[in-house]
């Protein structure tokens, strides 16, 4: 190998051992770039949106845990996600 | 926000990490910093003010230590300070409940008082603290002339809400200088990766056991299904917490940062002072340097020994949790240890070999049910039962059902608090370089993968009386 090609594959190496990182990264932006939907035929109800500013909300707690609930229901590929979550569960834990 | 959430771990990680990076070494402690005390303040929007009173007030007090010099008595009043201040905190928000609720009980009164709120982390962050001040005090370590770098030793969000108690000298030259590079990161990153699959596949499912075990009446559950409940208890327990050990040293590395070992495969142990030489290192590390060595440890009369060994078990005990149980679990082991000191280890060494790793299994278990129950006529029911003179039946129909499906996750929590795992990946790694390569790459991403879809799922919450 030339030492410019082994170059490109010694980073590009290095690239595919850190890929766990560069998913999050990709499911972030997918996060921030994807439309939030609205509700959800899978589990029959309307998904939490971004929670309103208010700085006694702040306070409580009640504006993070809404933040959190928000993150969550509107992860991409939410349903992709949860179906994964069902088979691996029939499959490990034959349930 | 913990680290087994998705906002932690999708949102809250990636910015802080690019940011860090980007801003580079400059920046570095102050990025940290900013990043630790939204974290905390994220999960503790009031009593942030109480941790940030904290550090100003232990910053100071490090400061005037060290300015005292020869002063004996200045320093002693400085410290004595510090450690009703720190300590008394701790006292108010953990124990006051408890100890209102016993004088209650044995004055006969009734009292109406509510009780503060435990703030997140107060237990991990006091201890912190009071190791920095009493090193100040006996002249281990320079008192931290920067504010930024003492706030940042304490707040620091890997170790922050869950340990492990990292003691400032042995992070002190860290906080300013530290290498940071490619290597570093992505064994953090696999670290992390490997708490958050020890957490959200094994702990939290196999919990699910012991949950449905304890939601049963007592006399439903039958000699097996306790068994079967409070090992799927003992595995959970490890998981979880080594799971956040793991999580919290890979942060650290992914940082830059070297945190001590909290866990060494505790339940290979074989002996009960073997077990707690691997089982939460630093709080058991912490007790001996800051409690039982200062009184005197085991170099003085035979009578002070011995209080000085159950001083440091009702205070292990204690430190747990505000309730009686965990003081009673504190002086079980206590007295085990005293027992193994006394006669019992050296008996123990002519056992053969499987028999000293059931016999440290054994009273293992047994001290989580006094872990477990708050009530200790719910322990001893439920070790009525495990022992089979409560007149429960052997085994049930549905235990038998339950134990088949969760036959596969038993023992692959048994295999994965042995050695073994790691001793194949390393044996891999010597006879076939390249395909132990190629196989820890496909690992870590399953794991990320399988990870994020039980993280996932666990917020599935279906609507279910919807009517259309």
């Amino acid at each position: 190998m030339g030492e410019k090609k082994m170059r490109k594959y010694n980073s590009m190496q290095k690239v595919v051992s850190i890929s766990p990182f560069l998913f999050i990264l990709t499911a972030l932006i997918l996060h921030l770039t994807l439309p939030s939907k609205t509700f959800s035929i899978e589990e029959r109800r309307y998904l939490a949106q971004w929670p309103d500013f208010y700085i006694e909300n702040v306070l409580n707690g009640s504006y993070e845990t809404k933040v959190e609930t928000y993150f969550s229901d509107q992860f991409p590929y939410r349903n992709f996600w949860l179906y994964i979550h069902e088979s691996s569960n029939r499959v490990l834990l034959k349930k | 926000m913990v680290f087994s959430s998705l906002l932690f771990t999708f949102a809250f990680l990636p910015v802080t990490i690019i940011v860090y990076y980007s801003l580079g070494e400059h920046y570095k402690n102050i990025v940290l910093l900013t990043a630790s005390l939204f974290f905390y303040a994220w999960g503790e929007p009031v009593y942030v003010l109480l941790m940030y009173s904290s550090i100003l007030i232990n910053y100071c007090l490090g400061r005037c230590i060290e300015k005292a010099g020869d002063n004996r008595r200045k320093k002693n009043f400085l410290l004595i300070t510090s450690l009703l201040l720190n300590l008394g905190c701790l006292a108010y928000f953990k124990y006051f409940g408890m100890i209102i609720n016993t004088m209650a009980t044995f004055g006969g009164w009734d009292l109406n008082i509510t009780t503060p709120v435990l703030p997140i982390g107060i237990s991990f962050y006091t201890f912190q603290t009071l190791s920095y001040v009493i090193d100040v005090y006996g002249n281990r370590i320079r008192a931290q002339s920067s504010l930024v770098l003492c706030a940042l030793y304490i707040t620091m969000f890997p170790q922050l809400v869950a340990g492990p108690i990292v003691k400032y000298i042995d992070i002190e030259s860290q906080l300013s200088v530290r290498s940071m590079n490619f290597i570093k990161f992505r064994s953090g990153l696999r670290r992390f990766l490997c708490g958050l699959g020890k957490k959200v596949l094994l702990a939290n499912n196999i919990g699910l056991i012991w949950s449905d075990v304890k939601a049963m009446p007592g006399i439903e559950v039958s000699v097996v299904m306790a068994w079967a409940g409070i090992i799927a208890f003992t595995l959970q327990i490890y998981f979880d917490f080594s799971g956040y050990s793991d999580m919290a040293i890979g942060l650290g590395k992914m940082l830059g940062f070297r945190f001590k070992e909290n866990f060494k495969y505790p339940y290979i142990a074989e002996s009960i002072s073997e077990f707690w030489r691997r089982w939460h290192i630093s709080l058991g590390s912490w007790f001996k340097e800051y409690v039982y060595i200062p009184l005197g440890g085991s170099r003085t009369t035979k009578w002070k020994v011995i209080r000085n060994l159950f001083a440091v078990w009702f205070l292990t005990g204690l430190w747990h949790g505000a309730s009686w149980n965990f003081v009673l679990w504190g002086l079980y082991f206590g007295t085990l240890i005293f027992l193994e000191k006394l006669f019992l280890y050296k008996w123990i060494l002519q056992w053969p070999k499987v028999v000293r790793h059931i016999y440290l299994l054994m009273l293992v278990v047994i001290g989580w049910v006094f872990f477990e129950f708050t009530n200790l006529s719910d322990t001893l029911n439920f070790l009525r039962i495990m022992f089979g003179v409560a007149g429960n039946g052997i085994i049930d129909y549905q235990g038998i059902v339950m134990l088949k499906s969760y036959a596969g996750l038993y023992i692959v929590c048994i295999i994965g608090t042995s050695p073994w795992p790691k001793k194949i990946a390393l044996l891999l790694k010597r006879v076939h370089f390249n395909i132990y390569r190629l196989v820890e790459i496909l690992y870590y991403c399953t794991l990320m993968f399988i990870s994020t879809a039980y993280m996932v799922g666990s917020t599935f919450n279906p609507f279910i009386y919807f009517r259309f």
